[in-house]
């Protein structure tokens, strides 16, 4: 169980993050919301122990997250990845740096889950797609079955359809290993079709925090529902006449 | 009046990026033009703007990132006043500041460089300075991808006003379908730089004929919500 | 305006430092520096009582901190002392070698501008075409080689075989033309690789096609756009092409016998003339300082993303 608590966070002496709670529980999955500058890449620096934090605590089952070896995956899949290493050295170095043994088959597996040719692993990351480019990604997040993988923008570099398919291989993938998903987004569509709960934040405080359906309904606070009208505006989501 | 354009192509380094294309564009019709990253949907915006000439006013092109749009050494206003004198108009603050209020700037300050603020703010300028010839046709590529959902929401909403208040036809480039069904009532379909689908919207989602249209109208929405 | 302070407080630090450094490798040096005063002013070996004067004149007897006190305060105040040779104030001559070098400085800076504005200009049309690779080639070539190896070939060329031209003193406007040319070639070639990745980099702005399917003519955009980007590395390395401009000067008057500088320096170094040392070498640090502090500013109003933090 992720536990996130009173997380302050000051950056040139102005506070980005002024006291952030979340719970999140293995196997299900939260999206945080907000525009950009709200505080939400600070939040996941903040988890990883990237950024400083003033003062909170960010625990899993009562210890420190970092112990829990929670994994990442990262807004710009080429970025992500070593240009000089090929993709399958990039993807086993979370299993090498733990010296970890893998179960037999493990990579097989994952990769018929995220529909990824295991060949594609030889190549370089500037030789395949962006899409395949962050299913590898993902695939390297999950390869030493940590119990949290963080997200930053997970979608947001690949076009409307590859977004959905690749959203709907994560779930697929969640349900099989069990994993807590945190994942940071503006996008309210991928919300409303994946996330158990939300948490909006807004100029780093969070604004308002619900379950999934109970927001999607009826969102509770005025920004909330300028959040939902944008993307019913911007056909992220459709009403049903 | 009808915009037409026959035999558009571009071919880099030896590759078709767009085979040969005829387009038809009605006055005051809205267009997008949708389809996956790298189908060549930017490249057929440059090429339309560039074969019909941006410099006369008759069609505007409003690029994807302000980067791709001001220069960061520059003030805003010297862009205005740029846009202007290219077009062969004097200095018109009256028509600048209906402009600017379309897109909910009337306050900003237009002495600051670009980076002075936010990029939204900067991509809505983008659109207001696309504006100022009155074009016959305003090409917008991915206006949203750089905005958060609810300034994307509003900018997509002035624009649509202003729009309508005169007879500019848009051309709304995005890999989201979703997006171009809320804002276009005729929709192009673009695969590996062919139009392989031109249909008016409602029918394009009721009846996608070509693979890609099917695919595109499979993953429209990320969910439907009950209200 | 903080930033301003930090940039004023710099320029005083490096003065300070600059004096002191000075200074103490003068005073280190081997020999004794009365013995070397004496030689130098009366070209004989002298009596002991004659040293023990000259170090008294010049504070040279109550340590170094105590010379480097006396030496100092006088410049605070403008005034460069006398010669510790000929006893003559030190800036009447200065400025007479300075009346000379600053005239063929600015000559070469001239030369070296006007061969590679419009050359890089015109090579940086078509990047990678001949007219571009030649160039490139000519400039590597011309910034590989040392001034005085250049110098003696033009002398060469224009002097002995063609005898067009003189090659040696400063009498007439003439005598300015090979030395000018000698150093201009040489900032000519360095300038010219600079300016080349700046305009590169400037044609490569991603706003550039915008500005153009927004019908913004292209002198016009040349002139408003691509210039002010090309001339942001031009003006940062401006302060790197005047220390050439001044060591270059300073050889090639040596190569040319010219008066100037370059004399005058070499002749006080080797006399251990401290007064004379220490103005020439305050002088150049002052102007270094004020050159660069002219070009932070200017780069500030070029891009002022310079000097904010938050961009």
């Amino acid at each position: 169980m992720l536990r996130v608590e009173a997380l302050f966070v000051e950056r040139g002496g102005r506070p980005v993050l002024h006291g952030v709670d979340l719970t999140l529980a293995p196997g299900r999955t939260l999206a945080v919301i907000g525009e950009s500058g709200a505080g939400k890449s600070t939040l996941i620096g903040a988890m990883l122990g990237i950024v400083r934090s003033r003062s909170g605590s960010v625990t899993w089952d009562g210890g420190d997250l970092r112990t829990a070896y929670p994994s990442l995956v990262m807004q710009e899949p080429r970025a992500a990845f070593n240009p000089a290493l090929s993709l399958r050295r990039s993807v086993m170095e979370p299993v090498r740096a733990r010296r970890l043994e893998l179960p037999d088959g493990r990579i097989g597996r994952l990769c018929a889950g995220l529909e990824l040719d295991p060949g594609l692993l030889d190549r370089r990351p500037h030789e395949v797609s962006i899409g395949q480019a962050q299913r590898l990604g993902i695939l390297r997040a999950l390869i030493a079955s940590p119990p949290i993988v963080l997200f930053d923008e997970p979608l947001s570099a690949l076009d409307a359809v590859t977004q959905k398919h690749t959203a709907s291989l994560i779930a697929a993938l969640q349900r099989e290993e069990g994993f807590a998903a945190l994942v940071v987004t503006h996008d309210l569509g991928y919300a409303a079709a994946h996330a158990d709960d939300v948490v909006i934040l807004r100029n780093g405080r969070i604004e308002e925090a619900a379950a999934a359906q109970s927001f999607f309904r009826a969102p509770r606070t005025a920004y909330g529902r300028a959040l939902r009208e944008a993307a019913l505006a911007l056909g992220a989501l459709e009403r049903i006449a | 009046m009808t915009l037409s354009v026959t035999g558009l192509s571009v071919r880099r380094a030896g590759h078709t990026i767009l085979h040969p294309t005829d387009l038809t564009i009605e006055s005051g019709e809205r267009i997008a033009l949708v389809g996956p990253s790298g189908s060549g949907k930017s490249t057929l915006g440059h090429a339309l703007t560039d074969r019909i000439g941006g410099g006369r006013g008759v069609v505007a092109h409003a690029p994807q990132s302000p980067d791709e749009a001001l220069d960061p050494l520059r003030t805003l206003q010297f862009h205005w006043r740029e846009a202007e004198r290219a077009l062969g108009l004097s200095p018109d603050p009256g028509h600048q500041s209906d402009l600017l209020a379309a897109l909910g700037l009337s306050r900003a300050d237009l002495t600051t460089r670009p980076w002075g603020w936010s990029r939204g703010m900067q991509q809505r300028f983008v659109i207001a300075m696309a504006l100022i010839g009155a074009p016959r046709l305003l090409i917008l590529d991915e206006p949203t991808s750089a905005l958060d959902p609810v300034i994307a929401a509003a900018t997509m909403e002035l624009v649509d006003r202003h729009l309508s208040a005169s007879s500019t036809a848009m051309l709304l480039i995005t890999h989201d379908l979703g997006l171009a069904a809320r804002r276009a009532e005729r929709i192009w379909v673009l695969e590996a730089g062919r139009i392989v689908e031109d249909a008016a919207t409602a029918a394009l989602l009721a009846r996608p004929a070509s693979l890609a249209a099917r695919r595109l109208v499979a993953h429209r929405n990320w969910a439907v919500l009950p209200c | 305006m903080t930033a301003l302070v930090d940039v004023l407080l710099r320029a005083v630090v490096v003065l300070a430092g600059t004096a002191l450094a000075t200074f103490a490798l003068l005073w280190h040096a081997p020999g004794d520096p009365a013995l070397a005063i004496a030689v130098a002013r009366y070209d004989a070996v002298v009596p002991p009582e004659v040293l023990d004067q000259i170090r008294a004149q010049a504070g040279l007897d109550a340590g170094f901190w105590s010379a480097f006190r006396h030496w100092i305060t006088p410049i605070l105040t403008g005034d460069f002392g006398s010669s510790s040779v000929s006893g003559r104030p030190v800036w009447p001559d200065l400025r007479d070698a300075i009346a000379l070098t600053v005239p063929l400085a600015l000559a070469g800076l001239a030369i070296g501008l006007v061969l590679s504005v419009p050359l890089a200009v015109f090579a940086t049309r078509r990047p990678g075409g001949w007219l571009d690779r030649s160039t490139v080639a000519v400039a590597s070539l011309g910034a590989a080689i040392p001034a005085y190896w250049l110098g003696l070939l033009l002398i060469l060329l224009f002097a002995v075989h063609l005898g067009w031209l003189p090659a040696m003193g400063a009498q007439t406007a003439a005598h300015m033309i090979l030395p000018a040319l000698t150093l201009g070639l040489g900032v000519a070639a360095s300038l010219m690789r600079i300016l080349r990745s700046g305009l590169l980099e400037a044609r490569g702005q991603p706003f550039l096609p915008a500005l153009a399917r927004r019908g913004v003519a292209r002198n016009r955009i040349g002139r408003d756009h691509v210039a002010p980007h090309a001339a942001v590395p031009v003006v940062t390395v401006l302060g790197l092409e005047l220390a050439f401009l001044l060591e270059g000067a300073v050889i090639v008057e040596v190569i040319f016998a010219r008066p100037g500088l370059g004399s005058f320096l070499v002749q006080a170094i080797s006399a251990r003339d401290f007064p004379k040392v220490q103005a020439v070498v305050i002088l150049t640090a002052l102007l270094f300082v004020t050159v660069n502090l002219l070009i932070d500013l200017t780069y500030r109003l070029l891009d002022p993303r310079t000097g904010s933090r938050d961009a």
